[in-house]
């Protein structure tokens, strides 16, 4: 499978190659990984590739997952807009 | 303001608030899909007695309950934050804000994806969205599909589009890579649908369930594994055929395929194209459980669960005050389980109230789960047992702190 030709991240457009060799590099965590590449960063807020983000670390880097979750979770958890968050309508 | 508040509408959330509700609490739920039910929209299956599961008429059933007993159900409205505020929680939604001392999480589970070369290509989807194209919204995903991915979900699935007159022309294994896992290895899928014989007619696998207690003859029986596939549930499955690209120029218009090694590596000179206009991947599922992970909730990383889940004890509750989980959220299991988790917690909620009258409603309503666990047609893991009581042992821990 060529690592170059498949994205992991589509909103960020990040491929599984330099998420690999990215990872390789620099032996890092999933964190890191996701903070040096933008995987995971884009208006989805990382709810597809989050899991392959963790899955690639693990086989880069050898760190196995631990209790805790690797990747945190910001709120909002859901694309909303200014309007909801602002909270007023006029 | 009401007494609880439940994210999410499927099996657990239902069950919970009509257990609840019985019990004299006021329940409101939200969902962000436009119509309760959750994942048991889109079920259907025969079990092997012979008598088919309904998800959409289960849905429906629990829906007129919890109305009935006066449940308010909001759908449309995703929640977007949670916080604790004073002795209460507030849940943020995309319809404001509303505030409960009990709070009860139960968003399910989410599917994983398998990359696969061209996976981003228009007519390639997850396998659940198949699902609730064909039995929810009754739109036709396509002529003729391959499905990449071999698991019990994906199985159960082409089955319900080859019943909607969708033609599934294969089940094949992903390419073997970083991202891919078991999935991608012929014996480790032999492995898992063993644990599903009783749901195959084929005798390759009916036999297997039998005879194949040990490694070395679940490897002969991948060796040996015919190359036009057994049927399981009359789907036509490969587990010697990887994907290596999904093809096609501005839609999917088929998939490139080679024969593998037991060990999921293709051997060349064995490639073919399978044309079909859509493409199915499956993943697996793994536990939502972010709203959770935003409260502050400890987690435990249990595999056998499907991933991530939060700390919780027998009766649902959290180690934080006044939050409870229930169904996928808390590990992979079927709806019947996610079902019997609900009323565990929507009668703990009613005791935390005081509301509870009869205790022993409470210790049967857990018995109940494990009952419903043990029969379970479809069970996600074989472990799933051991993995609760590792998870029952950490909150413990967590709460004597
Ligand atoms: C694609 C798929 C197919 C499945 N097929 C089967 C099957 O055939 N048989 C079987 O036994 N099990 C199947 N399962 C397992 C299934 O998860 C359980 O059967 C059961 O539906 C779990 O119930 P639940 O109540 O925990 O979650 P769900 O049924 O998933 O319900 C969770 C609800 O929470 C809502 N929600 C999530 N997050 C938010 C939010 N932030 N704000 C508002 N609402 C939210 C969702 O919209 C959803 O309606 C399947 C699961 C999936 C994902």
């Amino acid at each position: 499978m060529d690592a170059q030709q498949v994205i992991i991240c589509r909103c960020e457009e990040v491929s599984l190659e330099e998420l690999l060799s990215t990872a390789r590099e620099y032996q890092c965590t999933a964190r890191e990984l996701k903070l040096r590449t933008r995987a995971g960063m884009g208006c989805c807020g990382g709810r597809t590739c989050r899991i392959l983000i963790e899955q690639i670390v693990e086989q880069a880097t050898g760190q196995v997952p631990t209790h805790t979750v690797s990747l945190g979770y910001q709120p909002p958890v859901r694309p909303i807009s200014f309007q909801t968050l602002g909270g007023k309508s006029s | 303001m009401n007494d609880v508040l439940v994210i999410g509408a499927g099996p657990a959330g239902l069950s919970a608030a009509i257990a609840a509700a019985r019990q004299g609490l006021s329940v409101k739920i939200v969902d962000e899909f436009y119509r309760p039910g959750g994942r048991l929209l889109g079920q259907l299956h025969e079990e092997p007695d012979g008598v088919w599961w309904n998800g959409l008429a289960e849905a429906a059933r629990l829906d007129q309950e919890a109305r009935a007993l006066g449940v308010n159900i909001s759908c449309g409205v995703s929640v977007y934050d949670i916080a604790r505020c004073d002795d209460r929680w507030r849940i943020s939604t995309t319809e404001g804000e509303w505030e409960s001392s009990l709070l009860l999480i139960a968003t399910g589970a989410s599917e994983a994806a398998v990359p696969v070369p061209g996976w981003t290509l228009p007519g390639v989807m997850s396998i659940g969205a198949a699902q609730v194209m064909t039995n929810v919204q009754r739109v036709r995903v396509g002529k003729k599909g391959v499905v990449i991915g071999v698991n019990i979900l994906s199985v159960a699935i082409a089955r319900e589009l080859q019943l909607a007159g969708v033609h599934v022309e294969q089940l094949i294994l992903p390419p073997l890579s970083e991202v891919s896992g078991k999935a991608g290895r012929p014996h480790e899928i032999m492995r898992s649908l063993l644990r599903v014989a009783h749901l195959a007619p084929s005798p390759v696998i009916r036999l297997g369930s039998k005879l194949m207690g040990s490694a070395w003859m679940q490897r002969l029986a991948v060796a040996f594994f015919p190359s036009k596939g057994v049927r399981m549930w009359d789907m036509p499955i490969h587990l010697r055929t990887a994907a290596l690209e999904i093809v096609g120029t501005s839609q999917v218009e088929g998939v490139r395929t080679a024969r593998v090694t037991p060990e999921g590596l293709p051997i060349p000179g064995t490639e073919q194209l399978i044309p079909a206009d859509f493409v199915c991947i499956a993943g697996g599922l793994s536990p939502l459980a972010e709203l959770a992970a935003i409260a502050g909730c400890p987690f435990a990383y249990v595999p056998a669960l499907g991933g991530h889940v939060p700390l919780h004890d027998e009766y649902m509750k959290t180690p934080l005050p006044g939050l409870y989980v229930a169904g996928n959220i808390t590990g992979i299991e079927s709806a019947r389980v996610a079902m019997s988790q609900g009323t565990v917690a929507g009668l703990s909620m009613a005791q935390a109230s005081g509301l509870l009258a009869d205790d022993s409603l409470l210790s049967q309503a857990q018995l109940q789960v494990k009952r419903v666990r043990q029969n379970a047609t479809i069970q996600f893991h074989p472990d799933i047992a051991a993995g609760r009581e590792l998870v029952g042992q950490m909150a413990a821990a967590w709460t004597a702190r």
